[in-house]
């Protein structure tokens, strides 16, 4: 991971450098996938014929109700399922490929509420969990973990020996992130990472996606929040019942727009705000601070 | 996974309209006389009787066999074992397994036992809801009270975990999903490093439960829970002369079983 | 709900409250006041840390305070261990987490948990229970296990729960935090209903977007008040709600943005025609 310089003035966690995981992100096509769950009467279909495009490096954000297969598809994505039909390929690469497997563990995916799956006795010790099954050398390790801790914004000086449960919540979902992060991911996978978070944890956590997203990292963001997803995400895939209903850069048109509200979206704030007062909604800015900038 | 520990089937029939009490009471003397006598005769009536109780039931076959099936497996273990360690001349033998009639006889009668008490136990549960079915032990067990036995909240305590029992299933398997997504592999190596493997996934659920108690142990007492106070139900339970009916059938029939 | 026997005296007469977890550098609460009168509906705001969790336990009597001049909960005595049990019965508390406070197997044996424990006779809670299931529309749900309901329903069913339960005051914990969308709307049209029926509700939440329409609003700060009054006097104060890390909704970052780029605004606004109407005048 390329270093972490000391930044001089800012404050101490707050994330620091770049903190690229690895070198260019990793491109995602996935082709007619579909996935059932076994169910004791009949199967669940959880995804049907699911389609798109995701370049390395890009952005795109997975929204759809509860229940239309968002998690399912991360989960296939990453390889705990393997679709029934169709496939996931990585990098151009199809999973009867030689180098597959490998590229599968360059895949990130953090849970939701992942803070639940900390269990080791020091924060060190769970977020070296993943290096260490990849089997990489302790000095490695080391250098992976410190780098992972700092771009979370949990420097290794003050947290590396504490407890996991000793942590705030928000520190602990940042240091579940870092689980991930350490195992240097070329596309992370984000289970909706902002419920339950304190406003406080939730801008950090936008500041700490916004540099992986700099440093090339391809991220797909599945979230109900769309005006984070308009932060985030330079594209969008909505589910409906475990199919595809939209895919593409983000469409304020008045047809873009009547998709968003038959899928209850509503538009970013942001947009709304461009188009009510008298500009172009599709080259409205991302975030807040952007849109003060531009009404100064 | 699906949790099948005491599976109900939502049903009306003479069985599940029957005080959970008087089942109880029912059920546990006929597993007690089944092992009062070696006699095929005596085995064979308590067999015919819990037939009879499965087809008052109306539970359907699928049902009643998904929970009856892995059963088999250990009656059919029993059967052998008993077969290869029962003393007695040999009529067979083929390496260090000795089979003599006596030793069939005595696996048969312990295989038969097996059998009826399942059958009979699976009726039970499933024609009873398990809160009933705590609330009657909970009733029968009143007595122990006097020994300072907290029978009622035993019982609630039996109650609460079987609510959280699919619940856990669910995190358990949440859990190990998002460990694999790290790299953990819990299918490989041997006994001691598939052991070690478990702690990413038990740590977590342990500390989510013990969290879990102190937040339900609070929610309880805002709705006013008190350990040891008198408690009323729902639905209460309430025996009906049926009730009667059903013990004094099963004391024929233990007594059938006993003389023939 | 049978009206209160003495209209002017408070559901809530805190003064002084303190409370320090075992062990702790810092007091969790220290020396607050609160009043809260029939058919309030007062949101108290604060940040992780800010002590809301620790107020809504004690205000249910759910946990003994450290020291106050005075703690009376619907009359009853929160200092006395009598008086904390007596609370509990007038004061219904709502939880976070919908998973660890649902008891029973069904959505029907749980809303009736609470009665059972108060020992009424079968009938009256069979009656109270059906009425709970209508009324937060429930009933096809009754006899659904608990694994089986989406956030929002298993919420819902909590509440019903406490409701059962005949209540002069409910204090709500954070109960959309851990919802989505759809959920969260599901209990928040839940609270609106309680509201209009009189009952007088302590909302505490992060988020300031659920504080709307509130009579008074109460900031806690470090286990301290920061700010009390009525909701607008807040929005007023920029720094107050940067300070106190609230959550605010999109009209607010913005206006708070716009401050950071030297660009003052009058008050801070909550809502899009709110920022309109700033922006427009500020031009």
């Amino acid at each position: 991971m390329s270093g972490h310089e000391a930044v001089a003035g800012e404050a101490p966690d707050k994330p620091r450098g770049p903190g690229a995981p690895g070198s260019a992100g990793m491109s995602l096509v996935c082709g007619d996938v579909s996935f059932s769950y076994e169910e004791a009467r009949a199967p669940i279909p959880a995804l049907r014929d699911v389609s798109f495009e995701l370049r390395a490096g890009g952005s795109l954000a997975l929204m759809g109700a509860s229940g239309s297969g968002k998690s399912t598809l991360l989960q296939v994505i990453r390889g705990l399922d393997a679709p029934e039909r169709g496939a996931v390929r990585l990098d151009g690469a199809d999973p009867a490929d030689a180098g597959y497997a490998a590229l599968q563990r360059e895949v990130g995916l953090v849970f939701q509420a992942p803070e639940l799956q900390l269990f080791a006795a020091t924060a060190r010790d769970d977020v070296a969990f993943g290096p260490r099954r990849l089997g990489w050398p302790e000095a490695q390790v080391t250098a992976a973990v410190d780098a992972a801790l700092d771009v979370v914004g949990l420097p290794p000086a003050r947290f590396a020996e504490r407890h996991p449960y000793a942590l705030s919540g928000g520190e602990q979902r940042r240091l579940a992130l870092a689980g991930v992060l350490a195992m240097r991911p070329r596309l992370l996978l984000l289970d909706e990472p902002f419920v339950s978070l304190d406003p406080g944890t939730r801008r950090h956590l936008v500041d700490i996606l916004e540099r992986l997203k700099a440093a090339g990292v391809t991220l797909l963001l599945a979230t109900h929040d769309v005006d984070l997803a308009w932060a985030l995400c330079d594209e969008l895939l909505v589910l409906g019942e475990g199919r595809v209903v939209a895919a593409g850069p983000w469409d304020f048109s008045t047809a873009g727009g009547r998709l968003l509200a038959a899928n209850r979206l509503r538009e970013p704030f942001i947009v709304e705000l461009w188009r009510r007062l008298g500009c172009d909604p599709q080259h409205a800015p991302r975030t807040a601070a952007q849109a003060a900038e531009a009404l100064s | 996974m699906k949790a099948t520990i005491a599976q109900y089937y939502a049903g009306d029939s003479l069985l599940h309209r029957l005080d959970p009490r008087a089942k109880f009471v029912a059920v546990s003397a006929l597993a007690v006389a089944l092992f009062v006598r070696d006699s095929f005769a005596g085995l064979t009536v308590y067999a015919a009787a819990a037939v009879l109780a499965y087809a008052l039931s109306g539970v359907p076959f699928a049902w009643f066999w998904r929970a009856f099936r892995p059963l088999l497996w250990l009656v059919a273990l029993t059967f052998a074992a008993q077969v290869v360690f029962a003393p007695g001349a040999p009529f067979f033998s083929l390496w260090f397994i000795h089979v003599s009639w006596r030793g069939l006889e005595l696996a048969t009668y312990l295989s038969l036992r097996l059998v009826v008490l399942v059958l009979v136990g699976s009726i039970l549960t499933l024609t009873t809801p398990s809160i009933a079915l705590t609330d009657g032990v909970a009733w029968l067990g009143r007595p122990l009270r006097r020994l300072r036995v907290p029978t009622d909240e035993l019982a609630l305590m039996v109650t609460i975990a079987l609510r959280f029992i699919p619940t856990l299933f669910v995190e358990l398997d949440t859990i190990m999903r998002a460990q694999r997504a790290r790299g953990a592999d819990f299918r490989r190596g041997g006994l001691r490093e598939r052991t070690r493997s478990l702690v990413p996934v038990l740590v977590p659920l342990f500390v989510l439960s013990f969290r879990r108690a102190d937040e339900l142990a609070l929610a309880m007492e805002a709705r006013c829970y008190r350990p040891g106070a008198l408690r009323t139900r729902l639905h209460p339970l309430c025996a009906h002369w049926s009730d009667v009916v059903l013990l004094v059938a099963t004391a024929a029939v233990i007594a059938a079983g006993l003389l023939v | 709900m049978s009206p209160s026997p003495d209209e002017t005296a408070p559901l809530f007469d805190i003064s002084g409250l303190h409370y320090r977890y075992a062990g702790a550098q810092a007091d969790a609460l220290a020396d607050l006041d609160l009043e809260v009168h029939e058919g309030e509906f007062v949101a108290v705001v604060g940040a992780n840390g800010s002590g809301k969790s620790t107020l809504a336990r004690l205000l249910g009597g759910l946990d003994k305070p450290a020291a106050a001049r005075r703690a009376l909960a619907c009359g009853h005595d929160l200092l006395s261990e009598a008086g904390r049990l007596a609370a509990r019965r007038d004061v219904g508390v709502l939880f976070q987490n919908p998973e660890n406070q649902l008891v029973a197997q069904c959505v029907e044996d749980d809303v009736a948990f609470g009665l059972e424990n108060l020992a009424w006779p079968a009938a009256d809670i069979g009656r109270r229970v059906d009425e709970m299931l209508a009324r937060f529309g429930l009933e096809e749900l009754r006899r659904r296990e608990p694994h089986m309901l989406s956030g929002g329903q298993k919420q819902r069913t909590a509440l019903a729960g406490v409701i059962a339960i005949p209540r002069r005051v409910l204090v709500l914990d954070e109960p959309t935090a851990l919802l989505d969308p759809a959920g969260r709307e599901e209990v928040l049209a839940a609270v609106r209903e309680l509201r209009g029926d009189g009952l007088a509700i302590v909302f505490i939440t992060q988020e300031m977007d659920e504080t709307v329409g509130a009579d008074r609003l109460v900031a806690l700060e470090r286990g301290t008040e920061a700010y009390a009054g009525d909701a607008g006097g807040l929005f007023a104060d920029a720094a107050l709600v940067r300070r106190l890390g609230l959550g605010l909704p999109a009209a607010g970052e913005l206006a708070l943005a716009l401050a950071k780029q030297g660009r003052d605004l009058p008050g801070l606004p909550l809502t899009m025609d709110e920022l309109l109407e700033v922006l427009g005048g500020a031009t």
